[in-house]
């Protein structure tokens, strides 16, 4: 236990006793905490360039434009120019278009579109762009959405009223109907109430019959015998004696006519019978006139019920009419509200997100950035190894004696590192193309960028080996120097969320710029007019750099040498003082 | 003649004096040693001689036969450098590069064509033995197959001038020999050599000329003899080879004018005030004892001894 403490300690004291370790060691993470710190400790949406297109600049749009710049957003203005803008966004110029209709007023169910126009590579962004628009955006809908639905509302407390009118006359016209329901009832009560049944006595014709050939019978027989006894009066001349047989024969027939006179009294099939027959008949014939006189009545008091329902009736009829031009009213009202979709109402603006490139892979958006990551920590990691190589190298004297000049020897370990890097990008590009076949036309340009880029990555990496002593610290500064350029560069955290002072110098940084060339050419394919100035910046990059290197090397040469032997030689010198006592 | 000349040559770092007023010429065919302590400057001189190092003040003059002219050193450094090899201290080569490829990377920086590049690198493997070893990593050989390495990689563009910063550093007795024969062989081809180093018996057998710096300041410059000859004067050393009657003779010597006698064995060393007087009187004693002696004779100051003598400040008579 105490051995590991011993060489912890060991450890320490040596790695802080090295100047450039503990530089690195303590004040390294200082340094990157601190500007990172100092570059993302903020929440505000800064430095969003928005360009706004529409047809027209009008009100409406003019106050989208305002409510943008009052977050801080720079506008740019393009007036009928979506094209200019997605160049622009292409060229990094802006982050995203909208492109506006003149009007928001919703004039049927026809949403308002609004088209967002991202650079799907810049995947951070886009979704930080739209989130910030939208929160805009959706105030500027709601207001829309509000004056949408005051206006139904408007009219819908027109109808109100207007129902509230109508709702009277609908009381006229229930009352109407009442009274004519209660007369139609009242009717059919009456109605109802007619006894029209008819009598129900069965009449014994045959007595009748009986009676009727009885006495038809009785008589014919008196009528054939006084008839007899006439023609036998008529035909004897014959005194009154001789009468007397005649007078017989009309006692005879007077007997008859009693047996007749007897068959009427007689109860059965007499003219008792027909008497109470003609009795019963009678009643019945009462009863049915008296029904007959109600029935009457009823018809006097229905018909009365009837003028009243057709006056209610026609009293109805005048208040359906109101009331239906009233309706008709309340729908021309209701028609006249265009909008009546839900979703037009709570939704009045619609959004789309357009891609100014095509719609691909998220390969083909990480593409630039992965390529760029990839050159650039291998070219400060070789850059850096390379000169520590060279440094270390037991030949480090010997080379100094050659008859080469200094340049010679950087230019070296720069083409060293741009073989290596050949072969790295070779290798990345020709497993991407097994990915991203689309590649081809871009190469040509691709490779001048990724030369530059090399060149610049290798240098700073090489600057970093001139700087530190040891291969350790090197690659750890080289490390750390490549984090921060990361850190920077809007692959992790979108560049718009750094402060605006720090932002700017962001700009500058050779990661950015590369990133930025490769994913213009390789996504959009830019012609090389319109990124001229990039490629002249990386390639003054890695001038400047150059040149630095070349100064870093003969100052830190001479630094070494006057450092090395001054403390060479006084070191020795009191050694030697201490043993010879001198 | 190809030579190097110091003139009033001085050298500071950062306001710390490391050599002051340093006046020397170099010529052609010399092998000249420098010693000093530790730290007393002789790298910085001997870097200032190969233009490694700048002076503070004072020139150095390089004279060249080829292009028949005086040369400011650093200000023609580029032109110079073809006439300069340089060894270090440790071996500077590349580890990971063959013996020849080493040979063949060192002669292509310096220009040189294919033909005399291929005959100089193969003159120099066969002259420093490694003609067998030409296809191993460097860093594969043995501690003295690397010295001659980096004594063939010096020597592979024919330098006027060769300039050792300590060549036997860390090497045993039989390596050193080996490097000294070598060094002995290329200042036979004609190369004028400088060496810089500790091994004060080494440098006395292989150089002509020494220089004595200490504290920065150049003590004693010249041939060796001159340089040893103020000290014979004084300390004139009698080796006396015994086997038998040591006693006898330490007995004999003690009764003589004698500063300091040294036992090393079979071996007296004696530091006489007369060396001649005490010379004639012990033979009379040994004649007169009938001792027996192996061997007499009278030893110079070693380098070594004049260098001690020197640095504690032994003044000089002119």
């Amino acid at each position: 236990m105490k051995s590991l403490w011993l060489l912890t300690k060991k450890n320490l004291t040596l790695l802080i006793r090295t100047k450039s370790s503990a530089l690195i060691v303590i004040f390294a993470p200082l340094l990157i905490i601190l500007i990172l710190g100092l570059s993302f400790n903020n929440s505000a949406k800064y430095g969003l360039n928005i360009g706004v297109c529409s047809d027209s600049f009008t009100a409406d749009v003019e106050s989208v434009v305002t409510s943008l710049q009052e977050e801080e957003f720079k506008i740019v203005k393009y007036e009928k120019s979506l094209e200019g803008c997605i160049e622009d966004i292409k060229l990094g110029f802006v982050h995203t278009c909208i492109s506006l209709p003149e009007s928001f007023k919703i004039e049927g169910n026809t949403q308002k579109e609004i088209t967002f126009y991202v650079d799907p590579s810049k995947i951070n962004l886009v979704w930080m762009v739209q989130n910030t628009l939208q929160e805009k955006l959706n105030i500027k809908a709601q207001e829309i959405s509000e004056g949408l639905t005051s206006e139904i509302l408007t009219k819908l407390s027109d109808t109100n009223t207007k129902v509230g009118v109508e709702k009277d006359r609908v009381e006229v016209v229930k009352t109407s109907n009442s009274n004519a329901l209660s007369s139609i009832v009242s009717s059919q009560t009456g109605l109802l109430g007619l006894d029209l049944d008819g009598p129900t006595t069965e009449y014994d014709i045959s007595i009748a019959n009986t009676f009727k050939s009885n006495i038809t019978a009785s008589i014919n027989d008196g009528l054939a015998k006084v008839n007899g006894a006439k023609e036998a009066l008529d035909d004897a001349n014959i005194s009154s004696s001789d009468k007397s047989p005649i007078s017989a024969l009309l006692v005879q027939a007077k007997t008859d006519l009693d047996q007749a006179a007897a068959l009427v009294d007689n109860g059965t099939g007499g003219i008792n019978a027909i008497v109470a027959l003609v009795a019963s008949m009678e009643a019945d014939l009462s009863t049915a006139k008296s029904k007959l006189v109600t029935a009457s009545e009823e018809i006097d008091s229905t018909t009365t019920n009837l003028e009243k329902t057709k006056a209610s009736l026609d009293t109805a009829v005048s208040s359906l009419n109101e009331i239906k031009t009233a309706l008709e009213g309340i729908k021309t009202n209701l028609e006249s509200q265009k909008v009546t979709e839900a979703g037009v109402i709570s939704s009045p603006l619609i959004t789309h997100i357009e891609t100014v490139a095509p719609r691909s892979t998220h390969l083909n958006y990480l593409f630039s950035g992965l390529i760029v990551l990839v050159i650039m920590f291998s070219s400060l990691l070789l850059g850096t190894t390379l000169v520590m190589m060279e440094k270390h190298s037991p030949a480090f004297i010997r080379n100094y004696f050659l008859p080469v000049k200094k340049i010679t020897f950087i230019l070296s370990i720069y083409f060293t590192n741009l073989i290596l890097g050949l072969i790295q990008v070779i290798i990345i590009m020709g497993i991407s193309l097994i990915f991203l076949p689309n590649f081809y036309s871009s190469i040509p340009l691709m490779v001048l960028i990724l030369f530059l880029a090399t060149s610049v990555f290798t240098f700073l990496g090489m600057a970093v080996g001139y700087v530190f002593n040891s291969e350790d610290t090197s690659v750890l500064g080289s490390i750390s120097l490549g984090s921060l350029l990361l850190f920077f560069s809007g692959l992790i955290l979108p560049l718009e969320s750094i402060s605006p002072t720090i932002r700017q110098i962001t700009y500058y940084n050779p990661f950015v710029i590369a990133e930025k060339l490769v994913r213009e050419i390789f996504i959009f394919n830019t012609p090389i007019n319109a990124v001229w100035l990039d490629l002249v910046f990386l390639a003054a990059y890695a001038i400047v750099l150059f040149l630095i290197i070349m100064i870093f090397e003969s100052l830190i040469h001479k630094h070494l040498i006057n450092n090395y032997m001054r403390h060479h030689h006084k070191l020795h010198r009191d050694n030697d003082k201490k043993k010879t006592g001198v | 003649m190809e030579s190097i000349e110091l003139k009033e040559v001085s050298k500071s770092f950062k306001g710390t004096p490391i050599l002051e007023n340093i006046n020397l010429k170099i010529e052609e065919g010399d092998i000249l040693g420098i010693i000093g302590q530790s730290g007393s400057g002789k790298t910085t001189l001997l870097n200032l001689i190969s233009g490694y190092l700048e002076p503070s003040e004072g020139d150095v003059v390089y004279y060249s036969k080829v292009e028949k002219q005086a040369m400011d050193l650093n200000n023609n450094l580029n032109r110079i450098k073809k006439y300069i090899g340089f060894n270090t201290q440790h071996t500077s080569f590349y580890p990971k590069l063959t013996v020849k490829e080493n040979l063949m990377h060192f002669g292509q920086m310096y220009k040189l064509k294919k033909e005399t590049l291929l005959t100089n690198a193969n003159s120099l493997l066969e002259f420093t033995r490694l003609e067998k070893h030409q296809k191993k990593l460097a860093d594969q050989l043995s501690g003295g197959m690397q010295r001659r390495l980096d004594l063939a990689c010096s020597l592979i563009h024919k330098p006027k001038f060769l300039m050792l910063d300590e060549p036997t550093a860390d090497l045993d007795f039989i390596l050193q020999e080996e490097i000294g024969h070598l060094i002995q062989e290329v200042n036979k081809q004609g190369v004028t050599i400088v060496i810089a180093s500790h091994h004060l018996d080494f440098l006395e057998k292989i150089c002509n000329k020494i220089a004595i710096i200490h504290e920065g300041k150049l003590k004693s410059y010249g041939n060796i003899g001159n340089v040893q000859k103020p000290f014979f004067k004084e300390d004139i050393v009698i080796n006396i080879k015994v086997k038998e009657d040591k006693e006898k003779i330490i007995k004999i010597l003690k009764n003589l004018p004698i500063k300091k006698i040294v036992d090393q064995g079979h071996q007296l060393i004696i530091y006489p005030e007369n060396p001649e007087k005490t010379m004639l009187a012990l033979m009379q004693a040994v004649k007169k004892e009938d001792l027996y002696l192996y061997d007499v004779d009278l030893r110079k100051p070693s380098l070594s001894e004049v260098f001690t003598k020197v640095t504690k400040g032994f003044k000089v008579e002119e």
